[in-house]
C-alpha cells in the first residue's frame, strides 16, 4: 500500500475480535448491530476496527471522536461514498449520486421545503390526520400501534410532501411500490446494492413506476399554473440550480423518496416507542399529561405556534430518542488518509458512529438503561446525537419533533393507554436497519 | 447583549427571520444552504425577547446570546 510520508508512524486502530473468513463480523452484526457496536467500543475503546462483509469499518466512540466525525469536511469523510446503497432507491443523479454542487443544491431545496411557511401548513395537516385517525376509535379498544403509526406517518408524509389530492387517492399500488423500495435498502444493500437479487429487481421496477406516478402529478400541476399547494412538491418543483435550471422529474421523484425515507420509519418507530414508554413510565407520563392539560385545556388548535414549547413532553421524547435512537449507525467513507490523534483513518475505509452506544455512555448518562426524562443534559453537544450533528445534522429534526408533539398532545388528554403484553416484552427490533419496537406493539386505549 | 452565530451549523431554516427580522436575515449562498445574516450584532434591550425566541427555536441551535460584561 502506498503511504503518504506525512502519515507514516501513525497507529492502526485496534481490531475487534471474532472476525471470520470472508464474512468478517457480518453474522454478529446481523444479529443485533447496536449491541455489536457496543461490544466493539467496550473491547477497543475510542477507535475500533471491524469488518463489515469485506469493508474495513472503524467505529468512532465518545464525544471527541464523534465531533471529529461530524465536523470533518465531506471532501475527506464522504457521506455519498458511504451511502451508495441509496442510489438505486433515490435515483441516478440524485443526492448521493449527484456531483457535489448539484447534491448541495438538492439538499438546500429539501430544506426549503421545511421552512417556516411550509411548517405551518404541515402542522395543520398533521393535526387533521391525527383527528381523522382517532375519529374511528370509539370508547375503548386495542391496536397494534406500530402498524397504526406506520400508517399515520405514511399519510402525514404523503400529505405534506405531495398534497391532499395524492394523499386521499393513495392507492394500494403506491403502498406496494413504496414497500418494494424499502426492501431495497436492507443491510445487504450496503455491501453491494447491484447484486442479482429479486429484492433489488423489485426495487428497480418500483423506482421506475413511482416516477411515472409522480410525473403525472407534476404534469398536472404545471398545467394548472398559478395554483398554490403549500406542500414539499411545490417547493421541489420551483427550486433551481445555480444556472437557473429546474430539477427534472427524476430528481424531484428522488427528493420525494429521500424525504419519505428520512422521515417515515424514523417517526413511526419513535412514536410507537414514545407511546410504549408513556404506558410503562406512569409517573413521568402523568407529569406530561398535567402539562398538556394545562396548555391545551382551552381546546386551542395544535398549530406550529402552540406546539413549539411543551417542555415536559419534549424531555420525554428526548429520553425516548436517547434509549431508542431510530438511526443507530451513521457512516462516512474516508477519501484521504486522516491523522486522528496519532491513529490512521486510512483512505478507503469506512468510519462509523453509533448513536445507540453514545447514548449509553455512563460518563454522560449515568445508569444508562434507566428511563429518566429528568436526567441532566450532558455538557457536550456530541454525546446526545439522535439527529447526528454538525453541518449535516438531520434537517428534518424540527419537523419530526413537531409531528411527535402534535400526536401526543392530541392523544394523551383524551385517552389512557395500557400495555397489553408484559412490559419487558417490548424490545428494540433492528432487523430493518431503522430501530423500532418489535411487532406487534399492542396497547389498549380507553377514553378519559 | 451580543449575538453570535455558528454559520457551520446553519441550514437556513429561517425561524430566526420569522421571530426577529430586526436582527436576522437569511441569505442565499454560492453553494448549499442559505445562511443566517446578523443585521445587528448588538441589538437594543427591547428586542431581547424576540432574540431569545429566535435562539431558542432555531432547529440547529446556531444562535448564542452573549451578555455584556460591563457593570
Amino acid at each position: 500500500m502506498m503511504m503518504d510520508t506525512v502519515m507514516q508512524g501513525l497507529k492502526a486502530p485496534p481490531k475487534v475480535s471474532g472476525e471470520k473468513p470472508q464474512v468478517g463480523h457480518m453474522e454478529e452484526f446481523g444479529v443485533n448491530f447496536a449491541r455489536f457496536l457496543m461490544r466493539c467500543n467496550a473491547e477497543c475503546g475510542e477507535l475500533a476496527e471491524f469488518n463489515m462483509g469485506g469493508q474495513p469499518t472503524i467505529l468512532m466512540s465518545g464525544p471527541e471522536a464523534q465531533e471529529a466525525f461530524f465536523k470533518t469536511l465531506d471532501t475527506r469523510l464522504s457521506r455519498a461514498a458511504a451511502y451508495q446503497a441509496t442510489v438505486p432507491v433515490f435515483g441516478k443523479g440524485v443526492i448521493f449520486d449527484a456531483p457535489e454542487d448539484r447534491m448541495k443544491t438538492q439538499l438546500k431545496i429539501q430544506v426549503d421545503a421545511l421552512r417556516y411557511q411550509n411548517m405551518k401548513s404541515y402542522a395543520a395537516i398533521i393535526a387533521k390526520e391525527v383527528e381523522d385517525w382517532i375519529a374511528e376509535w370509539g370508547e375503548e379498544g386495542e391496536l397494534d400501534f406500530l402498524d397504526e403509526f406506520i400508517q399515520l406517518t405514511l399519510h402525514t408524509a404523503c400529505h405534506c410532501l405531495l398534497g391532499p389530492d395524492f394523499r386521499y387517492k393513495m392507492t394500494d399500488e403506491f403502498k406496494s411500490l413504496y414497500h418494494d423500495l424499502e426492501k431495497g435498502l436492507q443491510a445487504i444493500a450496503f455491501v453491494d446494492p447491484y447484486m442479482q437479487q429479486p429484492v433489488f429487481e423489485a426495487r428497480d421496477k418500483a423506482r421506475v413506476r413511482l416516477q411515472e406516478l409522480i410525473s403525472a402529478i407534476i404534469a398536472e400541476r404545471r398545467a394548472n399554473g398559478e395554483r398554490k399547494y403549500g406542500d414539499a412538491l411545490e417547493t421541489f418543483m420551483s427550486g433551481t440550480y445555480k444556472d437557473g435550471s429546474y430539477l427534472d422529474d427524476n430528481e424531484i421523484t428522488g427528493l420525494v423518496i429521500a424525504t419519505m425515507f428520512a422521515g417515515h420509519h424514523t417517526s413511526s418507530g419513535t412514536a410507537t416507542w414514545t407511546l410504549i414508554e408513556l404506558a410503562r413510565q406512569k409517573e413521568y407520563a402523568n407529569e406530561v399529561l398535567e402539562e398538556l392539560q394545562a396548555l391545551f385545556s382551552d381546546g386551542r388548535e395544535l398549530s406550529l405556534e402552540a406546539l413549539r414549547e411543551i417542555p415536559r413532553l419534549e424531555r420525554f421524547i428526548e429520553e425516548v430518542l436517547r434509549i431508542h435512537p431510530p438511526l443507530v449507525l451513521l457512516m462516512r467513507r474516508v477519501l484521504e488518509d486522516i491523522d486522528y490523534k496519532g491513529s490512521l483513518l486510512a483512505k478507503g475505509k469506512t468510519v462509523a458512529v453509533s448513536t445507540y452506544g453514545s447514548h449509553r455512555n455512563p460518563a454522560f448518562f449515568p445508569d444508562p438503561e434507566r428511563f429518566d426524562p429528568h436526567r441532566q443534559k450532558p455538557d457536550t453537544l456530541w454525546a446526545f446525537i439522535p439527529f447526528g450533528g454538525g453541518p449535516h445534522k438531520c434537517a428534518g429534526n424540527a419537523f419530526a419533533l413537531m409531528q411527535l408533539k402534535s400526536i401526543f398532545a392530541a392523544l394523551l388528554p383524551r385517552y389512557e393507554f395500557e400495555l397489553v403484553d408484559p412490559p419487558e416484552s417490548y424490545q428494540d427490533d433492528l432487523s430493518a436497519m431503522v430501530l423500532k419496537p418489535g411487532s406487534p406493539s399492542r396497547l389498549r386505549y380507553k377514553k378519559r | 447583549m451580543k449575538i453570535q452565530v455558528d454559520l457551520e451549523l446553519c441550514q437556513g431554516h429561517s425561524v430566526c427571520l420569522e421571530e426577529c427580522p430586526e436582527v436576522f436575515d437569511v441569505a442565499e449562498t454560492d453553494e448549499g444552504y442559505p445562511k443566517v445574516l446578523v443585521l445587528n450584532e448588538n441589538p437594543a434591550e427591547d428586542l431581547r425577547e424576540k432574540v431569545q425566541k429566535a435562539a431558542k427555536f432555531c432547529p440547529n441551535h446556531v444562535i448564542t446570546i452573549i451578555e455584556d460584561e460591563c457593570l
